[in-house]
């Protein structure tokens, strides 16, 4: 007993465990399962669900939400289209006018959050609806497709037998990992978000932090679409539409807390394999896809009941 | 009526309160009064059911009461009035005051409103007001909103009323509006428990006053004739417990702060002093007269309107918290130690280690050195006996006492010249309580730094501070120096103290 009560409290022992379950459940009842090209194409998508849902954690863990991160992803993606088809920009250099535009979407965010003292589920509720109509009125609604091959090399190559993308998002975790384990910004952004008014009076400039956290989450969410158009070899005026259920879906998930001060670049990871292997094993399952978006709302919903039921028996509630 | 019998509470690492009997009777209005952390809310809330005491029994009317929530509470006739206003701003004041029994106003589900506004009326009638029931309540003054939450617990039927500092939201003329109706509702043979921290008011309403200490009962007198001085005595006591640490070493030549006329809005009128190397400077007040808003002031939370402070000489210019502590070395520990001081979830170590990253951070790889971090936090947790199972631990599991001395040690950590520490003992055993004190003296009197303290607590006061500076209503009204070289005596310091808290 007291052995489970420890591994419960242990967080991201538990979301191991049913990754680990999903992983060989999915294994067993497929046989194409386990062949190279569906791992490939698996870990693509957990490489993209991971960004997507850190672009979230980063606002999470400071205590906000970020309504518009998809819109963000919209506004990169068209940024990309826009600026290889119609500039004929570099792809390097598209990429990087795409990020700052993202981080540029997130200031936004930041400044009316911390400068109006709106919360933030209002202020990127708002602006999601902004970058939206800016993405559909900028693309007209039509896609850029003509992308030159170059540009797929992220999104479509691999290395190792793992593709681009999962190696970037290996980067992009260990990076995070390191900012929230050892830097100043990190455990600065972990106060802010644990105590704002504590972390304040510790001399900490909680506002800056707030904004910070914004800035990257636009930066973040700018890179997945980014490489979502090195792997589509187009770039969709669509892209974002979907990104707010598994961003939620896999942080929650993953560990990072709706309450703020908790983050774990382990945990996201597991996270996004858990929610993908789920997604998948309902396409095996030949559930109708109609009805995925159910079972993400319930998944996140048990996410937060099962993060609810630790802290009241896991020791951590009361003192 | 009521009747309280031995009442014993205890909270994690403090006794809130300890064997208290008190009891209340019908046309009696009865005022309530104790410093901080005293015990007052937690009686009120034992009476209405929101606690439950750990010993001890509660009479009514003769037999034994046993309250589990509000409910309860309110359909006994016991009724609480929060000091906050708690209405709901967008309902009409009919809804408002019937917001507990809106059931009794249904018919299969649809409101009766004509009933709702008449008997909305005939309660606001008995609180001597006289608006429209439908007006929405958003609109009305703080005086309006006190009365209809009054209007609320009288329609109950209370035969109780409890009220936590009703006047702290009101203007001296809707107060007096308040205590009119509370001698009629005196006269109706209501019960009425008045907190208060004003004490013009106390003797301007109440009949007897009981004071509590600490946790403890220290008495019960009728107001009529009572000296205001024997009243303070029994508030701020007279233990001579207190411990003497010595002779303070003072550097009048180094004054490291200077405040000159610093105003803001019911925050500072005009507060100017000086405060020098070594030196212990008490603060002392009632609640609400200013040295918490003083505090924020200085260290940059809050900003002042008017009025300049120097450090070390030259002016200082502080728009936030990190100003204050890195720029000026000045911090300050706050009162309220879960809200405002720590990081209830996190492990010991980062509530310790806070403020120093910025020190012992990488200059390229801007990572923190871990062994520097849990060798600070080491020393600390060594140096202040803060009984922790290890580093790691989430102070939220740590008792009351120890989690004071985590959100002090923060600051120790620091290495601050200057150090405002605002109530540092509050909800503290008697032990770290100590521990505390013995650490405050040797910061000043060892290291030659600068404390400000701010208490309530007159022995420790006056066992520590050297120079006491008295406020009332946002000024310094009095100050007492040269306690220590003078050798005053606690009785003639807290004589002093208590004639220029009228």
């Amino acid at each position: 007993m007291e052995y489970l009560r420890r591994l419960m409290r242990h967080n991201d022992a538990g979301i191991a465990l049913s990754a680990g379950l999903l992983f060989v459940g999915c294994a067993l009842s497929s046989e194409s399962f386990l062949s190279a090209y569906n791992l490939f194409n698996i870990s693509r998508i957990v490489a993209f669900s991971v960004l997507v849902a850190l672009a979230q954690a980063l606002v999470l863990v400071a205590g906000g939400m970020n309504l518009s991160v998809g819109a963000i992803g919209g506004l990169a993606t068209i940024t990309t289209g826009y600026c290889i088809q119609v500039l004929g920009l570099p792809g390097w250099l598209a990429a990087l006018v795409a990020l700052g535009i993202g981080s540029v979407a997130g200031w936004v965010n930041g400044v009316i959050i911390t400068r109006l003292q709106i919360n933030s589920f209002i202020a990127t509720l708002a602006t999601l609806f902004v970058f939206t109509g800016l993405v559909h009125g900028f693309s007209e609604g039509y896609a850029y497709t003509d992308i030159p091959r170059e540009f797929t090399f992220l999104g479509r190559q691999k290395f190792l037998g793992l593709s681009n993308l999962f190696w970037t998002m290996g980067l992009v975790l260990l990076a995070t990992h390191y900012a929230f384990r050892h830097t100043v910004f990190g455990r600065r952004l972990l106060a802010t978000g644990g105590n704002q008014e504590a972390a304040r009076l510790a001399g900490i400039n909680t506002d800056r932090m707030i904004l910070l956290s914004h800035v990257l989450s636009g930066g973040v969410g700018a890179l997945a679409a980014v490489l979502w158009v090195s792997r589509m070899g187009s770039a969709q005026p669509a892209t974002g539409k979907d990104w707010l259920i598994t961003s939620f879906a896999v942080a929650i998930v993953g560990g990072t807390g709706l309450a703020g001060g908790r983050i774990s670049a382990l945990g996201l990871l597991l996270g996004a394999v858990i929610i993908v292997l789920i997604k998948n094993g309902l396409v095996m399952l030949e559930a109708n896809v109609y009805y995925e978006q159910a079972f993400l709302g319930s998944i996140i919903l048990l996410a937060v009941v099962v993060s609810r039921v630790r802290d009241l028996y896991g020791g951590r509630g009361g003192g | 009526m009521l009747e309280l019998q031995s009442i014993s509470k205890r909270f994690p690492g403090v006794r809130a309160l300890d064997d208290v009997s008190l009891s209340f009777q019908p046309g009696q209005i009865h005022a309530l009064v104790g410093e901080n952390g005293a015990g007052k809310s937690t009686l009120l809330k034992i009476i209405t059911g929101i606690y439950q005491p750990d010993a001890g029994r509660m009479l009514f009317d003769g037999a034994p009461l046993r309250v589990r929530n509000c409910r309860d509470c309110l359909d006994r006739g016991i009724g609480l009035v929060h000091q906050e206003i708690q209405v709901v701003a967008e309902a009409s004041v009919a809804e408002n005051i019937m917001l507990d029994k809106l059931d009794a106003f249904s018919r299969w589900g649809r409101l009766d409103w004509p009933r709702l506004a008449d008997q909305a009326r005939a309660a606001m009638a008995r609180v001597g007001l006289d608006i429209d029931p439908q007006a929405p309540i958003g609109n009305l003054s703080a005086a309006h909103k006190q009365l209809v939450q009054i209007a609320r617990v009288l329609s109950a039927e209370a035969r109780v009323l409890l009220l936590d500092e009703p006047t702290s939201s009101l203007t001296e003329h809707e107060a007096a509006r308040l205590f009119g109706i509370l001698r009629q509702l005196q006269e109706a043979c209501v019960a009425i428990v008045f907190v208060s921290h004003k004490f013009d008011e106390v003797y301007q309403i109440g009949d007897q006053v009981s004071v509590l200490r600490d946790g403890r009962h220290v008495g019960t007198r009728e107001l009529a004739g009572l000296p205001r001085a024997e009243l303070i005595e029994m508030m701020i006591g007279r233990r001579a417990e207190t411990a003497s640490f010595g002779m303070p070493v003072v550097n009048r030549a180094r004054e490291v702060l200077r405040v000159e006329e610093l105003y803001a809005p019911d925050r500072a009128h005009e507060v100017s002093f000086s405060l020098y190397a070594g030196e212990i400077l008490g603060l002392y007040g009632l609640v609400g007269a200013g040295r918490t808003e003083l505090a924020r002031l200085l260290v940059g939370a809050e900003q002042a309107e008017r009025g300049a402070v120097y450090i070390h000489g030259t002016k200082a210019r502080i728009g936030s918290v990190a100003d204050s502590l890195y720029k000026y070395s000045m911090g300050y520990v706050t009162e309220n130690r879960k809200e405002e001081g720590l990081l209830l979830e996190s492990a010991v170590r980062t509530n310790l280690g806070i403020t120093i990253w910025e020190r012992i951070v990488g200059k390229f790889t801007r990572r923190i050195d871990d062994r520097a971090e849990t060798q600070a936090a080491q020393a600390l947790v060594a140096a202040l006996d803060i009984r922790t199972t290890g580093l790691e631990q989430e102070v939220n599991h740590l008792s009351g006492g120890n989690q004071q001395k985590v959100s002090l040690g923060k600051w120790l950590a620091a290495g601050c010249d200057i150090l405002i520490v605002d109530e540092p003992t509050v909800g503290v055993d008697i032990q770290a309580k100590a521990q505390i004190h013995r650490l405050l003296w040797d910061l000043a009197a060892k290291e030659g730094k600068a404390i400000i303290l701010i208490s309530s607590d007159m022995p420790e006061i006056i066992g520590l501070a050297g120079r006491i500076l008295v406020f009332k209503d946002k000024q310094i009204v009095h100050e007492i120096a040269e306690i220590h070289e003078q050798g005053l005596s606690y009785d003639e310091v807290s004589r002093r103290i208590g004639l220029h808290l009228n």
